[in-house]
């Protein structure tokens, strides 16, 4: 860090510089959390990739001329385990409480008959209604607020860089892998209900679910990163 | 590694790690722009597959109903009650191969495939 | 500001998170694998 502050000399004193340092990532997250919020509603997720594009552009940028910056990997782990999170929630709650609106019984429906008939076997026969193949319900009510809420909240203090962020985002991330390998144990022993009647059975559903690995991701930089740099 | 590499660094990788946390960061980008395409174009795309803008979402429900539980009677009720029991509790009509591993007996549904059962009922009732 | 030098403690480190990235993705990959396997004996 030593040169990049030797390149700023000329503008003012240190507290100058980490004004400054904190007003540039400041603007840069005002892109990037309204990106954020779009992307994890799904629908509206490609009007939200320009606008945290931009605020990776604008954080780099400032990087570049000088200012300390937060680093680009830790931004990337923070928005993206929180939109992961997000996109998770979005479906499961849908499925958990409002199993009966047109929306969930058209687009659940609608991608359970093409990638995994958990969301179109026996649909809404459940006394709470929702999906009905073996232990996916348990998941769900699980999985909710342990893991996917907690994990939002984490990656928050996690991109404040907080301790308690950097802790909170490696403990709900082990929560993501122990999810990750019961769910696809779960799936791979009842894959006759999962997948007979399907359009795209095996290759669809990994195809598209394989994006949501990032607590695989996240967790060898949380172990490795220098945890000096958080603080409390 | 000399001097100058471990100065350009990122805050908080060292340089055993470096290596590492690029990689890492690429696969985050993937994973990133992958889930975004993902949730743009999953709900246009299987709504057109299954038969919408021809369809109505009631109709594409409705014939989702009568193929789940295997009964040419059912509609699909929207709005639902908000009260009511679970739309299938109770249905008799499903049909499945019973046992540990339950099969069940409904095909895939092809390509607008719902679109011309649709317009096939409707003919035979015309007639 | 650490030392260039990659430290021995650093280097244990890195094996042992380069095989916990192996389990991970292997475990996957297997799962992946019974059920492409499944997918062929059966009419899906």
């Amino acid at each position: 860090m030593s040169s990049n502050t030797l390149a700023l000399g000329g503008t003012g004193n240190l507290d100058e510089h980490h004004r400054q340092s904190r007003q540039a990532q400041w603007q840069a997250d005002k892109w990037m959390m309204s990106g954020a919020l779009l992307l994890g509603t799904a629908v509206f997720g490609i009007f939200g990739l320009p606008l945290f594009l931009r605020g990776l552009w604008l954080q780099i940028r400032a990087e570049r001329s000088g200012l300390t910056m937060r680093p680009v990997i830790v931004t990337l782990i923070g928005y993206l385990v929180a939109v992961d999170a997000a996109l998770n929630t979005i479906g499961w709650a849908l499925d958990l409480v409002a199993h009966h609106t047109l929306l969930a019984r058209v687009f659940l429906m609608a991608w359970g008959n093409m990638f995994d008939a958990g969301y179109f076997w026996h649909y809404n026969e459940l006394w709470i209604g929702g999906a009905t193949a073996p232990g996916e319900k348990s998941w769900e009510i699980a999985l909710l607020p342990i893991v996917f809420s907690m994990r939002i909240a984490a990656a928050i203090g996690f991109l404040q860089m907080k301790r308690w962020g950097h802790q909170w985002l490696i403990v709900t991330c082990w929560f993501g892998v122990v999810a990750w390998a019961g769910y696809i144990a779960n799936m791979t022993l009842y894959a006759d209900v999962r997948y007979t009647g399907v359009v795209f059975p095996v290759i669809g559903w990994w195809l598209y679910d394989i994006f949501y690995i990032t607590p695989f991701l996240a967790l060898p930089y949380l172990h490795s990163v220098n945890r000096e740099i958080f603080s409390d | 590694m000399n001097e100058s590499q471990s100065d350009e660094l990122p805050l908080g990788t060292t340089p055993a790690f470096a290596n590492m946390h690029k990689w890492l960061r690429r696969g985050l980008i993937v994973c990133l722009c992958a889930l975004v395409l993902e949730g743009a174009f999953t709900f246009p795309l299987l709504a057109v597959w299954y038969g919408w803008p021809t369809l109505s979402l009631q109709e594409i429900c409705t014939e989702f109903e009568r193929i789940r539980f295997s009964d040419e009677s059912r509609e699909c009720i929207y709005p639902y009650p908000l009260f009511g029991p679970a739309e299938g509790a109770g249905q008799t009509t499903a049909r499945d191969e019973w046992g540990v591993q339950p099969r069940p007996q409904y095909q895939a549904i092809e390509y607008r495939e719902l679109v011309r059962r649709v317009e096939a009922r409707r003919a035979r009732e015309n007639q | 500001m650490k030392p260039p030098s990659i430290s021995e403690h650093d280097r244990r480190r890195k094996k042992a998170l380069i095989a916990l990235q192996l389990v991970c993705y292997g475990y996957l990959l297997m799962m992946f694998c019974i059920q492409l396997y499944m997918y062929s004996q059966r009419d899906w």
